[in-house]
């Protein structure tokens, strides 16, 4: 399943918002039912995740790991999570334009999954993810205005 | 007292099931029992690298986990029931768990038995197993390539069997005037009854007998395989199918399931209940169909049909199910020139071993799948030349005359009479004045169309030397004993065994007819071994052709004793006795008479019997048919399309079935409607999808689209009745007919719709999207 997601940050340098995506203390607070977050290695973070939107519920944990840095303009975001509905593994590119308003960054994403989230999660799933950036991206861009 | 065969007696079965009386395998409680689930793969095709199960194991109330290594050589393999000979078939072992390597999604990985339900799913959750993900091989067409990733190392292009009947010269073909080939695919369907799988087992230390309740169409042979796979003997195995809520082919499968619960029931020595759930149904439970057809059909102008050439690439998922390896060969390819006289046919079947779940029969299991690529072609062919759809079917329908007919493939046809229904239907329908309607209607823009299926099927399974020559793991007569009671009541004990048909009413019927007793003297048991001396299950439309006429023949016996009891006390000779509506009377002196309650105190008290006769009166048979029987029939459908959004309306639908003898029309008149649900539901609405990564896109009931009541008009439904030669009853099985014929009845009526836009052919399920994309794609053109 591909999902391709984008978010305008008004007003922000691409640089700033680099820094902020790159903060594990900002992902943690960003990260929508982040419980933990622990650096295991640089740039792999061994996170658990309380999600719950329909079908997709309950506590993911999983790795994080950040590859192929270009800075300010890309990296791929690898992350494999599992929980009781099922098991997700994601590819995701992430780019990062700068553009008259601030910066867009658009995310471009493989996810395979298994389990419930396959049979039954699979029709929200785009949903599901859309929220889940969608609230990822807005607090990102409140940290980020802080650092403007 | 009056006719009981072909009277509509309501069901014997409902007082008790409407008023909550059944017992249904999870009503069953007994004392001691833990509850069981299989840990399933949530991969399509992965190496289990390891399991730790230390975690689930402190859930408080679990008993045991074991794994597909714990069980090696404890547990064998579940075998296929149906080693189809001359197609260098290769079945994999299936472990009821999986040891080193899952194969689909729903593979079994690990038991877990604890004391209650929630302990269960609790402790499930904390098993951790690391998997390896191998590439998964997903269709049957791309599974057989070459570079496809193998379900089994050592099967090469995950070929489970290849199988061919028939040739058709090629000059046949060069001299056709005409030709359509047309590649159709009959998708996996979920057979989906209200009622999921279960199993329970008990197991007595101290005798050994293992007694397992489980959701089976076919206890005796679930006794057969089991005894087997659990290395018990049968004497000691006793099966029980109690109460259940359908099948339709989804429970005549020996499963793994019910192999672990018995082996875990006997393993722990206390009872173990396994209810799976129906997310669980939807990856573990066998699928039907998924038939990828390819066809040639070859004729003159003048409508003959001379040639018939079929491909079928059938996906059997990663293991060989029961009856699975006979679905796409013997039902399908020897059917597959239908009702029609076509001197040529052929067909070759691929079976291919995937990442799927394993498909097994589903009700009609292969006749469906034929006549939809029939019927569906001939109507190709009919477009291809410009003539009528039903004249093409006149022109080369098997005649009256014809019978004992044998088809292209060599089957011979027991009995038939095609002009009779099809004319029923023609004017149940109102043929001419519809196509008038039709001109009418398109002009105004409105798409109606009419769809014809002028079917036949095999059923009434059947010769047991058949059986044999087809590598069939069993017989296929029946058996049934009619026990007289001394007050004059009767028990029957039949072999097929009933999961909703209403064996008892009807078997109740053909007794109650025979012994002129009422219907409520009249208990019938079934569905355990212990109770049952053998039975072969109920599918393939077998139950009233071959189990009913075992009840008949055995309730025969009854009365040639009874005759000679009777005889005897009024002494005369047995040759003037004269047995009606339950009364024993002397040829013209009728006032001379015993009641067949007086006989059956006689025989059971045996003060005074005939020299020679022994006390009691009971009587058995093992009927074994000399040939299979024939059902056929007309169905035709009339739906409107809604070319703004693609919605089909099913405006009508008229079945005229010849079932042979009617024993019951209402419970009969429930089996068409049953199986046309089923049928248009394959058309219209139903069907199982897999993502490229073998997992099932369709796992619930919000994404597999089951038909609702509200979805169908009134049918139409009316039989004809040509009897059948080869049963004492004249039947010939009513419960695959809406399955069989409707499927292509729908399709033809929506392609007859959009003939306006030239469209021939849709993949199935007729989704408002494809109906609405092929319109605008034509339009575009």
């Amino acid at each position: 399943m591909n999902i391709e997601h984008t978010y305008t940050f008004k007003g922000i340098p691409r640089e700033v918002i680099w820094r902020t995506i790159q903060d594990k203390e900002v992902l943690q607070r960003a990260l929508p039912g982040c419980k933990s977050f622990v650096e295991v290695a640089e740039d792999a973070f061994a996170s658990e995740l309380g999600i719950s939107i329909g079908p997709v519920k309950g506590i993911f944990t999983g790795d994080v790991r950040q590859v192929d840095k270009n800075e300010p303009e890309s990296y791929r975001l690898l992350v494999k999570g599992k929980g009781k509905p099922g098991e997700i593994d994601a590819d995701a590119n992430m780019f990062l334009e700068e553009i008259e308003e601030g910066t867009r960054l658009q995310c471009s994403a493989e996810v395979k999954l298994t389990g419930v989230l396959a049979s039954v999660g699979q029709r929200v799933m785009s949903g599901v993810a859309k929220v889940v950036l969608g609230q990822f991206f807005k607090e990102i861009d409140k940290e980020a205005k802080q650092l403007v | 007292m009056t006719k009981v065969v072909g009277t509509r007696l309501k069901r014997k079965e409902d007082p008790k099931l409407i008023t909550g009386h059944g017992s249904f395998a999870d009503d069953i409680q007994l004392p001691g029992m833990l509850h069981a689930a299989v840990l399933r793969s949530p991969h399509a095709h992965a190496v289990i690298k390891k399991i730790n199960v230390e975690e689930a194991l402190k859930v408080p109330g679990v008993v045991a986990i074991y794994t597909g290594k714990d069980l090696e050589g404890k547990i064998g393999p579940v075998p296929t029931s149906w080693y189809v000979p001359d197609c260098d078939l290769k079945e994999a072992p299936q472990y009821p768990l999986a040891i080193d390597r899952v194969r689909y999604v729903g593979d079994g990985v690990a038991l877990v038995i604890a004391e209650g339900r929630y302990a269960v799913k609790d402790a499930m959750y904390l098993i951790d197993v690391e998997y390896e993900t191998l590439s998964p091989a997903v269709g049957q067409k791309e599974s057989l390539k070459d570079n496809a990733p193998l379900v089994h190392d050592d099967i090469e292009n995950n070929l489970a069997f290849h199988w061919k009947a028939g040739t058709v010269p090629e000059e046949v073909c060069e001299k056709a005037e005409a030709s359509v080939k047309q590649s159709f695919y009959v998708q996996r369907v979920a057979p989906s009854p209200i009622e999921t799988r279960a199993a329970i087992g008990r197991y007595n230390p101290g005798t050994g007998e293992l007694t397992l309740w489980c959701t089976s169409q076919n206890p005796h042979i679930h006794r057969m395989v089991l005894s087997e796979v659990l290395d018990i003997t049968e004497a000691k195995l006793r099966v029980i199918s109690p109460d259940m809520g359908g099948g339709f082919g989804g429970k005549i499968g020996v499963y793994p399931d019910e192999a672990l619960v018995g082996f875990a029931a006997r393993d722990l020595c206390r009872p173990v209940k396994w209810i799976e759930e129906r997310s669980e149904h939807f990856t573990a439970a066998n699928f039907g169909r998924d038939e990828v057809i390819d066809v040639e059909i070859y004729g003159q102008k003048d409508g003959t049909i001379t040639a018939l050439r079929v491909t079928n690439t059938h996906n059997v998922g990663a293991y060989l199910s029961t009856m699975g390896p006979g679905v796409s060969t013997i039902d399908f390819g020897l059917m597959i020139t239908g009702i029609y006289k076509i001197p040529y046919a052929s067909c070759e079947t691929f079976g291919v071993y995937t990442n799927t779940t394993p498909t097994d029969a589903y009700r009609g299991a292969g006749k469906p799948e034929s006549t939809y690529q029939i019927e569906r072609a001939i109507d190709l062919f009919a477009k291809e030349i410009g003539m009528d759809p039903v004249e093409i079917r006149r022109i080369n329908m098997a005649q009256k005359e014809d019978f004992p007919f044998t088809n292209a493939q060599g089957l011979v046809y027991d009995s038939g009479d095609y002009e009779k229904p099809l004319t029923k239907a023609l004017e149940m329908v109102d043929y001419q004045k519809f196509r008038e309607e039709q001109k009418e209607l398109r002009k105004r823009g409105k798409l109606v169309g009419i769809g014809f299926s002028t079917y036949v099927e095999l059923c009434g399974f059947g010769p047991s030397k058949v059986a044999g020559g087809i590598g069939f793991q069993g017989g296929i007569w029946e058996n049934a004993t009619v026990r007289v009671h001394p007050r004059g009541s009767v028990t029957v004990y039949c072999g097929t065994s009933p999961h909703g048909q209403g064996h008892a009413t009807t078997f109740g019927q053909i007794v109650s007819e025979k012994l002129g007793i009422p219907m409520d003297d009249i208990e019938l048991v079934f569905s355990d071994t212990k109770s049952v001396s053998m039975g072969w299950g109920t599918y393939g439309s077998r139950s009233v052709a071959v189990g009913g006429s075992s009840v008949a023949i055995a309730a025969d016996r009854v009365i040639d004793k009874a005759k000679k009891i009777a005889a005897h006390e009024l002494e005369v000779s047995v040759e003037e006795i004269v047995f009606e509506e339950g009364i024993f009377s002397v040829k013209g002196s009728p006032s001379l008479q015993r009641t067949f309650k007086e006989i059956a105190k006689s025989a059971n008290m045996a003060w005074n019997l005939p020299e020679g006769i022994e006390p009691s009166l009971e009587a058995s048979s093992y009927f074994d048919p000399e040939n299979f029987v024939y059902p056929f029939g007309t169905h035709i459908a009339v739906v409107e399309v809604d070319k703004e959004t693609g919605q089909i309306e099913l405006k009508r639908y008229v079945a005229v079935d010849d079932v042979g003898r009617v024993i019951n029309p209402l419970t009969a008149e429930g089996q068409v409607h049953g199986g046309l649900a089923q049928g248009i539901g394959q058309a219209l609405w139903e069907g199982i999808v897999y993502s490229k990564d073998g997992q099932n896109l369709t796992g619930t009931f919000m994404d597999y689209a089951m038909p609702k009541a509200r979805f169908f008009p009134k049918f139409e439904t009316a039989f004809t009745e040509t009897l059948s030669p080869v049963n004492p009853i004249g039947a010939k099985g009513v419960g695959e007919t809406g399955t069989t014929a409707s499927t292509p009845a729908i399709m033809n009526a929506v392609m007859d719709a959009l003939e306006p836009y030239g469209i021939k052919d849709i993949e199935m399920p007729l989704t408002p999207e494809k109906v609405w994309r092929a319109i605008s794609e034509s339009e575009g053109k």
